[in-house]
């Protein structure tokens, strides 16, 4: 796995010899930053753990980060680079598509964690002006933001992989991550609506009704983020949840960039 | 090094590769020729094991199936693709110790080996520029510094001078011919005099078939362009006469007029060897003013455009052409009738012709002076012959 390791050190490398890297740092952390200081807090009215939890995965405005910032953060990775050619580079070096994929998922999660860090250093200001925050709460809330960075990143790679134009890849990227927050909602949308069709055609409306609500509930990353992290539990179904997903996206990559040398 | 037999890759409908074979010894280098499309890059690709096959009955590189023991395969070869594809974000160093880490090589081995490779590809003193900002010469250089760095047994090159311009094409081709010693060379390029310079055998392809395999010589042989005798000379308004003249020769077998320029008329003498001789023979006793006496090798283009496109194939030699008229060396007696003069006397006429290429044909006596503009109005032409 050292072409891993090598990957992603050229992946952050790169990442960060960009001005695109930059730029949406800048734009995220002076956002966040906004939004933590004059909406969350202000809010909260003192609540400086109900601050944190807005932060880390309790309002619209983390979840809107999570769509916007890794499909342009996967475009570059696979799109561009079979774009330009240096993924063929890459896919006749000697090591394996995974250690390529792996490389740059890593890379790109690292650009989000960075990105969330931040949040932690609000936590040591906070603390030092004398509000200790829930400490707990702060660090699960940071792994569960980072946790689901990762799934999205590997969903955006997954996306990135499947053509050659960068900005193909990140509207893929962007529907597809949208697509999955949207889940829950939409189908608890169709639900209220198909009550009465399900009724007529099933007699057990709740059974299935049931069925379906634990279906959608095992692609609802919003709420397997918020119920536990944000408490500060370290619950491992939680962790399970994120790492199967994001596994299957990186499998799915991969088997795709091998497909691609079969197109 | 590489072995493939009957290697087929389809795009969907499209035959790229069309059931192609051939081998590479250790220490050879081989030209990949064909035209555009020929599916030069798809056999290289799939040597690389970027592409996979479609179907191959035998695919080694470097004595490892390229399918099953892929990354045995990488390990091996070092492989410049046609678009140079480097990291432009990084410096020349960076990316060669990236290679080097890809490659699974040590610190020290990388400082001690970076700056001899660079050295040796002459780009040393550019180690610490950004590679985005280097020309396209310099990329490609830095491009073969990256392939040669893990110093494969291997190496695949993918039209390498393409791009390029005639200094850095000659300082690349030199570079590859140095690189001969110590690595198996396969390389793919349209231009033919590249291929012609670089390489010892050289590998045709044509819409995915393999249309020749062999040195310059078998080539030539296959083909029967072995070359031919230019002639170019004032012959006079008879032009057929001397077009039979030249025939009748011994040893040649045909006679193309290839048009005129001026006064002069050109003439291409196909035949068994060299005939320069017997046609400068010929030409000095009929007195026919030489411009141009030279033997032309066939180039590799134009046995390219032969298998290629399918062009003329000249008929086989045939020994029993009736010799008609006798061989240079024991003089040239010319019999043809009544239309030569014999040998060593002067022929009654002065020669007469016209220097000026644009005087269409218009004809001066070599013995006088050269007229001025105002006299050529009042006097009128000498005669033509």
């Amino acid at each position: 796995m050292s072409g891993t390791w090598t990957i992603y050190r050229r992946e952050v490398a790169g990442l960060f010899f960009s001005p695109l890297a930059w730029i949406l740092l800048l734009v995220a952390l002076f956002l966040n930053g906004v939004f933590f200081t004059f909406v969350y807090l202000a809010g909260a009215a003192g609540d400086v753990t109900l601050a944190f939890d807005l932060t880390l995965g309790g309002s619209w405005v983390f979840w809107l980060f999570l769509v916007l910032l890794p499909p342009v953060l996967a475009m570059r990775m696979l799109a561009e680079e079979s774009r330009t050619g240096s993924l063929e580079f890459l896919l006749t070096a000697p090591v394996t598509d995974v250690a390529v994929v792996l490389g740059k998922f890593l890379a790109a999660t690292t650009f989000l964690a960075l990105l969330w860090s931040s949040v932690l250093v609000y936590g040591l200001a906070i603390a030092r002006a004398g509000v200790d925050p829930d400490w707990g709460g702060v660090l699960g809330g940071f792994l569960g933001a980072v946790l689901a960075s990762a799934l999205f990143v590997s969903i955006c790679l997954f996306a990135s992989s499947l053509t050659d134009t960068p900005l193909l890849a990140v509207f893929f990227g962007f529907v597809a991550t949208l697509g999955w927050l949207m889940v829950p909602v939409l189908a608890g949308r169709m639900m209220v609506e198909a009550r009465t069709l399900l009724a007529g055609l099933i007699g057990d409306v709740q059974g299935a009704e049931e069925w379906i609500r634990r279906g959608v509930y095992t692609m609802d990353v919003v709420s397997h983020a918020q119920q536990s992290f944000l408490r500060g539990i370290l619950d491992t179904s939680e962790l399970v949840f994120f790492a199967t997903w994001t596994a299957f996206f990186l499998f799915l990559t991969t088997r795709s960039l091998e497909a691609r040398r079969w197109r | 090094m590489i072995e493939v037999r009957n290697l087929t890759r389809r795009f969907g409908p499209l035959v790229a590769v069309d059931g192609i074979s051939f081998e590479l010894a250790a220490g050879e280098v081989v030209g990949f020729l064909g035209p555009n499309g020929a599916g030069k890059t798809t056999t290289m690709r799939i040597l690389t094991g970027f592409l996979p096959a479609t179907s191959a009955e035998r695919l080694l590189v470097a004595g490892f199936d390229v399918l099953r023991r892929s990354l045995d395969v990488r390990r091996r070869i070092g492989y410049l693709p046609e678009s140079v594809p480097l990291y432009g974000e990084l410096r020349v160093r960076e990316m060669m110790t990236f290679q080097g880490r890809l490659h699974g090589l040590s610190r020290s081995v990388l400082r001690e080996r970076i700056p001899k490779v660079l050295e040796r590809v002459g780009v040393l003193d550019r180690e610490r520029q950004l590679i985005g900002a280097l020309s396209r010469g310099l990329r490609q250089r830095v491009g073969l510094a990256v392939a040669l760095l893990p110093e494969p047994q291997v190496l695949i090159l993918d039209e390498p001078t393409s791009g390029l311009d005639p200094l850095q094409r000659r300082e690349v081709r030199e570079l590859i011919r140095s690189l001969a010693e110590e690595h198996t060379v396969l390389l793919s390029s349209h231009i033919l005099a590249e291929v012609e310079s670089v390489c010892e055998r050289v590998i045709v392809i044509h819409e995915g078939r393999l249309v020749a395999d062999g040195s310059r010589a078998d080539l030539e042989q296959r083909l029967g362009g072995r070359g031919h005798v230019r002639f170019e000379a004032v012959v006079g308004h008879d032009v057929p006469g001397a077009i039979a003249l030249l025939e009748s020769l011994p040893g040649v077998q045909r006679v193309r007029e290839t048009g005129r320029v001026g006064i002069h008329h050109g003439f291409d003498v196909f035949g068994a060897g060299d005939l320069r001789e017997d046609v400068g023979a010929l030409a000095s006793a009929r007195g026919w003013a030489v411009r141009e006496l030279s033997w032309r090798r066939a180039t590799l283009e134009e046995l390219f455009a032969r298998l290629v496109l399918g062009g003329e194939r000249p008929t086989p030699p045939t020994e029993a052409a009736p010799a008609r008229a006798p061989d240079a060396r024991t003089g040239v007696a010319l019999e043809v009738a009544g239309a030569a003069p014999p040998l060593g006397t002067p022929s009654s006429k002065p020669v007469v012709y016209s220097l000026n290429p644009f005087d269409r044909g218009a004809t001066r006596d070599l013995g006088k002076p050269m007229r001025l503009h105002g006299e050529e109005a009042a006097r009128e032409e000498a005669p033509r012959e």
